[in-house]
């Protein structure tokens, strides 16, 4: 009880103050703020309503149009008309189109066998942190010389995690990661618009076992050679 | 198959069940919290009989008892239904006609409340011939047969003929349409990459739904069924929230803004997606109009702020947060006003889902012992119990449009499957079965 009651206190003196932060959250998003993937700089020019609309202006009403509360049934009867069930139109048959299946693979495959060849070093967090340790520097260090020494090339750093924790959470935390990386490679000197980051979360493992020695090998900052768009 | 399947549940409950009640120690109030208003109605479900036209004498018994089995299965899920076993109550049924069996008389006095039986068969014979299926409804209350039903379809959709069926049973005696025949949306591993699929909500019927070949993430269902929203990576490098629709397989992309754009939430009345994207640098909440396509910040502070999910009324969004350190959960008003922190206990709660009767919020929650389970918690904080237990990681909870179930993925056997459970906690089912990989459920409206 005593708990509950120092709970609840708690609860209202954040509240409190959450409430007073809240009132500056309403402002509307009028222009992109800070780019996340420096790279795409150029291409993100216009402003993000901008792109919303672009992108939106076609999608069907996703309002809902009011619900027949039998849900469609039409109820017991003692004399039971016939009542066909499923019909010609299947409501959940889409078609799948396999064909970006195989581009993604040989993409991928091209960035696998141009970050080898490269030499790129990852870089390995601890559980739930995104702080680059020294082993991590040393890594990185040797990154940002190969792009010192490769003028053209562009970056990806992908953020990765351990299967533990919920995939959402897990994609923020591995943009922390990618971030991390991202950063201290400016920090070596490498122009930030050659350096792109994505997270991948928990959903692209390297390992899949449920062991320490495989989610070691997953709390990682991947950096790969960009390769296609 | 079937048997090996029933085993498997059976223990994997058992241990859950017994794992549950010695670790949390929440189960008076827990029950006290969830017991349902009403009783349930006690039915047996006297057989489907096969009234022949199958090619093969196996075939007639088969469609029967797969009928008969599919119809069990959802007036036990129904929560509305207790299924007697008939002839353990001493009801032994010497025929199946159209009208009542003489030994239904005695059900009242056995505490039988409702007897269902039927026939099934094939209408002309032959390959391609449709399926007929006739049930009946027997009252004991008023020692009648109070209606039927005559489906008429593919032997294809077998299944769907018992679903309607058992949500016709639950109409008429709740007034609600049943959920036997939602779907719920997951996620599913197909080679490396991570593609939406959707199936029936007993597992059955799964379809495959996109094939980019990457990873597409956290589905949503629009409120009137037609559409998902969910996280699509483009030539694997942006994340933009698209939409499908489940009819034409026709895409849209909603948001395309840069950055981590995920966990899509359309509102109750589908006119708002909120959604989680770091294009302004670290996680923040929004809300797109999808009428006026208008933008508007719900968030502003340093951290991750993420999933938000709407409460039934549309007015109230519960979100989860790393503001106060690990990630929490928060409860907001839908314009970003009015923020408070909803959970306290340990250290890491996350992925919250709004019940569709309001009355709770399930999400993820690290015990102790750091491991990732399902916890419920009233919006105003007052109640909270532990739902599940034991090892493996437990993740994106999703509510039955009924409010009777959740379903979520585990990793408790090894490898992410897709799990039931009702909000009482009992009758842990698994209902993935195949595949290296599925998570990430939404339980779709009811119909």
């Amino acid at each position: 009880m005593k708990r509950l009651q120092s709970t609840i206190s708690l609860s209202l003196a954040l509240g409190m103050i959450l409430l007073g932060m809240a009132a500056c959250a309403k402002k509307t998003v009028q222009s992109g703020g800070e780019t996340q993937s420096s790279q795409s700089g150029a291409a993100k020019g216009s402003s993000d309503s901008a792109v919303i609309a672009e992108s939106s202006q076609n999608y069907p009403d996703t309002a809902l149009s009011g619900r027949d509360a039998s849900g469609g049934l039409r109820g017991l009867d003692k004399n039971p008309a016939e009542e066909r069930v499923g019909g010609n139109s299947n409501p959940l048959l889409a078609k799948v189109d396999p064909g970006s299946t195989g581009r993604q693979l040989e993409e991928i495959r091209a960035e696998q066998s141009a970050s080898a060849a490269a030499g790129l070093r990852d870089v390995f967090f601890a559980y739930d942190s995104f702080l680059i340790s020294d082993e991590g520097r040393q890594a990185l260090s040797r990154d940002a010389e190969w792009m010192k020494a490769n003028p053209a090339a562009l970056l990806k750093v992908e953020g990765h995690c351990d299967e533990r924790g919920t995939s959402a959470y897990n994609l923020v935390l591995g943009e922390k990661r990618a971030k991390a990386v991202r950063n201290y490679l400016v920090e070596l000197g490498v122009a930030a618009n050659r350096l792109a980051v994505v997270s991948y979360g928990k959903e692209r493992p390297f390992c899949k076992d449920h062991a320490e020695s495989c989610y070691a090998q997953n709390r990682r900052g991947h950096v790969v050679v960009r390769a296609g768009k | 198959m079937l048997t090996f399947r029933t085993i498997m549940i059976g223990t994997f409950c058992l241990s859950l069940a017994l794992a549950w009640i010695i670790e949390s120690g929440a189960a008076d109030v827990f029950l006290e919290a969830t017991r349902p208003d009403f009783q349930k109605i006690p039915l047996g479900v006297a057989g489907i009989q096969n009234f022949g036209g199958a090619e093969s004498l196996e075939a007639q018994v088969r469609l029967g008892s797969r009928i008969e089995e599919v119809l069990k299965a959802d007036v036990r899920r129904s929560l509305v239904f207790s299924l007697v076993d008939l002839p353990s109550v001493g009801i032994k049924v010497s025929h199946l006609g159209t009208g009542p069996d003489p030994s239904f008389k005695q059900a009242a006095e056995h505490g039988v409340a409702v007897i269902v039986w039927g026939k099934a068969g094939m209408k002309n014979g032959g390959k391609d011939a449709d399926v007929t299926m006739d049930g009946y409804v027997y009252d004991a209350g008023s020692d009648e047969v109070v209606g039927g039903k005559r489906y008429v379809g593919s032997p294809s959709v077998v299944r769907l003929m018992a679903h309607r069926f058992a949500d016709e049973l639950v109409f008429r005696y709740t007034g609600e349409p049943g959920i036997a025949r939602t779907k719920i949306a997951y996620v599913s591993e197909v080679g490396s990459a991570r593609e939406l699929f959707v199936m029936d909500y007993d597992g059955y019927e799964p379809r495959q739904l996109t094939a980019d070949g990457f990873l597409n993430l956290m589905p949503r269902w629009s409120p009137d069924r037609r559409f998902l929203v969910f996280t699509a990576y483009r030539n694997r490098n942006t994340q933009d929230i698209d939409m499908i629709e489940l009819a034409t397989g026709k895409r849209w992309t909603l948001v395309s803004l840069g950055g981590l754009n995920i966990t899509p939430a359309l509102s109750p009345d589908g006119n708002f997606l909120a959604f989680a994207s770091s294009h302004e640098g670290n996680s923040e909440l929004y809300r797109l109009d999808t009428r006026t396509k208008a933008l508007q910040r719900l968030t502003v502070n340093a951290s991750g702020d993420l999933s938000p999910s709407w409460s039934p009324s549309g007015r109230e969004l519960a979100f989860a947060s790393d503001r106060s350190g690990g990630p929490q959960v928060f409860l907001m008003s839908a314009d970003g006003s009015n923020i408070r922190r909803l959970t306290f206990e340990d250290d890491y709660n996350a992925a919250p889902a709004w019940s569709p009767r309001g009355n709770w919020i399930a999400y993820v929650c690290r015990t102790p012992k750091k491991e990732y389970k399902l916890c419920l918690i009233t919006p105003d904080g007052q109640k909270r119990v532990q739902l599940t237990a034991g090892p493996g990681v437990d993740d994106s909870p999703s509510w039955s449009p009924d409010g009777r179930h959740i379903v979520f993925s585990s990793t408790a056997e090894g490898k992410s499957q897709i799990y039931m459970i009702n909000a009482d906690g009992k009758d842990l089912e698994r209902i993935t079965f195949t595949g290296t990989h599925n998570s990430a459920p939404a339980w779709s409206p009811a119909s």
